[in-house]
């Protein structure tokens, strides 16, 4: 069925790309059709009650974006137990006690909707599974209390047999890697990450340059990170790398932090006109760029540029000592002091980095290796109104099912069940829910058609597939269209649901029709419910809080403890900001502001980071100490809620800390770049400076 | 091996418990074979994992069942 029949010519370049996009599209097409009936088939030959429950399931599982398929079928595979597991022991303890029975499975759904919008990745599906999976368990239970716990376990069957054909079909027919994309994507940002630090030896980076810079480090670093947690499922071999990958990325991360800190003091010492201290400083990190400067075929050869860059570090300390002679105040060698030791820094970071990914490249994975982790900042008020949200609206329909004692009341509960769960993380969830009540009532009109038109002429399993495969396909065609999301998926599930697949088939129209009310029914009251209480993912009172919660990973890195606590502050800032940024139009006012603030949260956090780690270390006078914490404390204070009084008090603790503490000690560098930091007139924080003055360090 | 096993009143296939066993089993060959790096050396890896689960849960199961 594929469409790649005819000869592409060079003359119409789209026509190629059109081919390609529409291969893609119809391998999934042809995939999920086989999928489907080999479902339905299997379950039919073991003899299971309802095929229909295993070929709905694999019709909620299958998913265009294909390569993450493993990643998907190991969490799919724990959302499955977990919700079968839950179901049975619910019909296990309330087998008489129905306001219990739904209490409770309205509260494990709402708990599983929740989950589902607190991660971003597969482990998201793994909860939609889980809830739906309970609710498929039971619900058709309740209406057969005689037996409801063979039926349980026939249900738990039916969707265990449709998980398993859904990976094993995915997985093995044309499956498209992603480790190619992994090791495609850790190239280009190794890459990219080189060139721009090499170009931007001459020392001053504008202000839009480094916040676009920032931008695509932070998604770089955020998206390998993602890829690497889908892989390492997909390929055994990535498991053994997974641990380096993991360091990759915390070291890109602190590089990238130390060069902006560089820069932003360098550009500060300029606006200022202190022009000999910020040249000397751009004269003391040339060299790096010129052990990176390495001519084209070798320009991005790990391996070269690491011993390029020891090489640099060694001379460094010479470097610096010669070109610290000309400056006698203490206010300017203060500054020069701090920037050195941040270049010395930087290129430190920098050759760990590269050495990491040369023994990524080269395959040299001998010796164990520091364990980091990537840590996600999580907003948990959105998923607890996600909660909320499922719980109110299981609860009504199960309200009205027993008030009314309507019989097609667990087909209502089962669609709202599935559907909460997908359109909780969706960013737009009631727009998504309209086109997937389209699509819905598309797929059952089409089901009508299959069941009362085509199907009663039929007879035998092949021509079951004549009837219905014209007709089906639509569903995972439309499902590969990026501009009609919902759509296909409502399709799918409305034409395999309402066509009820049974062994020997059933013929009811008075049947078909009310259980395609009930489904409507829920599906509806799924999309009215965020109507209600609407989604916060993506909203504007959800970025106000996360544009908090990166503020207080400043006050987070100068009270936590400080095992692990760099790593775990940058990869959090980043998590946030790309979690945030994705729901701002680019260049908007919004996005600028929070790139401004993520920034300046960056520097200082990591400033108060090494400030600690400094303090811990080595011998201070008690006086100093103090004044050090209790500069600490002041500027974790100014970043909890920042206003005029927070920063003058900042200001006034930091330059306090700054005089009590002795000359040429570590703790005073880091003090003044906090200073500077506050100070810096193009950061968020200069909304609350008194008034325009030179910084006085010494 | 009997063919249906009870586990707390309710009968299991006995087929399970060798399914589960040859899958763990499975999960360590996985394992061996990556740090191998043998993985490298087939055309459809995929294709051969799950090929190699069957052959373990089939043997397995008609030595311990019949």
């Amino acid at each position: 069925m594929s469409a790649t029949t005819t000869a592409k010519l060079p003359r119409w370049p789209w026509l190629g790309a059109f081919f390609a996009e529409e291969s893609r599209a119809w391998l999934f097409v042809v995939k999920s059709l086989l999928a489907i009936y080999a479902a339905a088939w299997l379950a039919m030959w073991l003899k299971l009650e309802q095929p229909s429950t295993t070929m709905i399931t694999v019709a909620v599982v299958m998913h265009p974006h294909s390569g993450m398929v493993l990643a998907k079928s190991f969490y799919r595979a724990l959302g499955t137990l977990a919700g079968s597991t839950f179901g049975l022991a619910l019909i296990a303890l309330f087998p008489q006690q129905r306001e219990l029975f739904f209490l409770t499975l309205s509260l494990w759904l709402a708990l599983c909707a929740g989950g589902a919008t607190l991660y971003r990745n597969f482990m998201a599906y793994g909860f939609v599974l889980a809830g739906y999976t309970a609710a498929i368990v039971t619900l058709p239970a309740v209406g057969n209390p005689l037996n409801s716990f063979d039926s349980a376990v026939m249900r738990v069957s039916e969707v265990l047999l449709g998980i398993l054909v859904a990976a094993v079909f995915s997985d093995l027919l044309l499956p498209q890697r992603l480790r190619v994309v992994l090791r495609q994507s850790a190239r280009t940002q190794f890459a990219r990450f080189i060139d721009f630090v090499r170009e931007s030896t001459g020392g001053v980076l504008p202000r839009a340059r480094m916040e676009q810079a920032h931008l695509e480090f932070v998604r770089a670093a955020v998206q390998l990170e993602d890829l690497r947690a889908s892989v390492i499922f997909e390929d055994p071999e990535v498991r053994t790398r997974s641990a380096r990958m993991r360091l990759l990325n915390q070291r890109y991360m602190a590089a990238a932090t130390s060069f902006q800190s560089l820069h932003h003091l360098i550009n500060r010492l300029q606006r200022r006109r202190r022009d000999a201290v910020a040249q000397a400083l751009v004269a003391l990190y040339r060299p790096i760029g010129e052990a990176l400067a390495v001519a084209p075929p070798e320009r991005h050869e790990p391996a070269l540029l690491t011993r390029r860059l020891r090489a640099c570090v060694a001379t460094l300390p010479a470097h610096t000592a010669a070109l610290r002679v000309p400056f006698d105040q203490p206010a300017a060698l203060l500054e020069f002091d701090t920037g050195a030791a941040l270049v010395l820094r930087f290129a430190d970071e920098l050759a760990d980095f590269t050495a990491v990914e040369s023994s990524l490249r080269t395959g040299n994975l001998r010796g164990s290796v520091e364990r980091v982790h990537f840590r996600r900042g999580n907003d948990v008020a959105g998923a607890a109104v996600a909660v909320l949200r499922t719980f109110l609206t299981m609860l009504v329909l199960a309200a009205f099912w027993l008030a009314s004692g309507w019989a097609f009341g667990g087909s209502a509960m089962l669609l709202a069940t599935i559907f909460a769960g997908l359109l909780a993380a969706s960013p737009n969830p009631i727009a998504a829910a309209t086109r997937t009540l389209y699509g819905y009532a598309a797929g059952m009109a089409a089901g009508f058609v299959a069941v009362f038109v085509l199907l009663p002429g039929s007879d035998g399993f092949a021509m079951l597939i004549c009837a219905t495969a014209g007709l089906l396909l639509i569903g995972p065609y439309l499902a590969t269209r990026d501009t009609l999301p919902g759509v296909g998926a409502g399709y799918t599930l409305g034409f395999v649901y309402i066509l009820a697949l049974k062994n020997p088939m059933v013929y009811d129209p008075s049947h078909f029709l009310n259980d395609a009310i009930a489904q409507v029914a829920g599906l509806g009251l799924s999309g009215v419910a965020f109507m209600v209480l609407p989604g916060v993912t993506g909203t504007q009172w959800q970025r106000r809080r996360q544009l908090r919660l990166l503020r207080e990973q400043v006050t987070l890195a100068a009270s936590a403890p400080l095992a692990g606590l760099a790593w775990r502050f940058e990869s959090v800032i980043r998590d946030l900001l790309q979690q945030t940024v994705a729901h701002t139009r680019p260049d908007s006012d919004e996005s600028r502001h929070l790139l401004a603030w993520s920034l300046a949260v960056q520097e200082s956090g990591r400033a108060v980071i090494e400030l600690r780690q400094d303090l811990s270390g080595n011998e201070l006078p008690a006086a100093a100490r103090e004044a050090a914490t209790l500069a600490l404390t002041a500027v974790a204070q100014l970043y909890r809620a920042p206003d005029a009084t927070r920063w003058q008090a900042a200001d006034a603790a930091v330059l306090d800390a700054i005089h009590a503490v002795p000359r040429g000690a570590a703790v005073r560098r880091h003090l003044y770049q906090l200073r500077s930091a506050l100070r810096d007139e193009e950061s968020p924080l200069a909304a609350y400076l008194p008034a325009p003055e030179t910084v006085d360090a010494a | 091996m009997p063919p249906e096993i009870e586990f707390y009143g309710v009968l299991l296939p006995g087929l399970l418990p060798v399914f589960l066993l040859s899958f763990v089993l499975m999960l360590l060959l996985d394992l061996a074979i990556g740090r191998l790096g043998l993985y490298r050396r087939l055309w459809h890896p995929s294709l051969f994992r799950f090929a190699l689960f069957v052959c373990l849960f089939g043997a397995a199961g008609l030595l311990l069942i019949h």
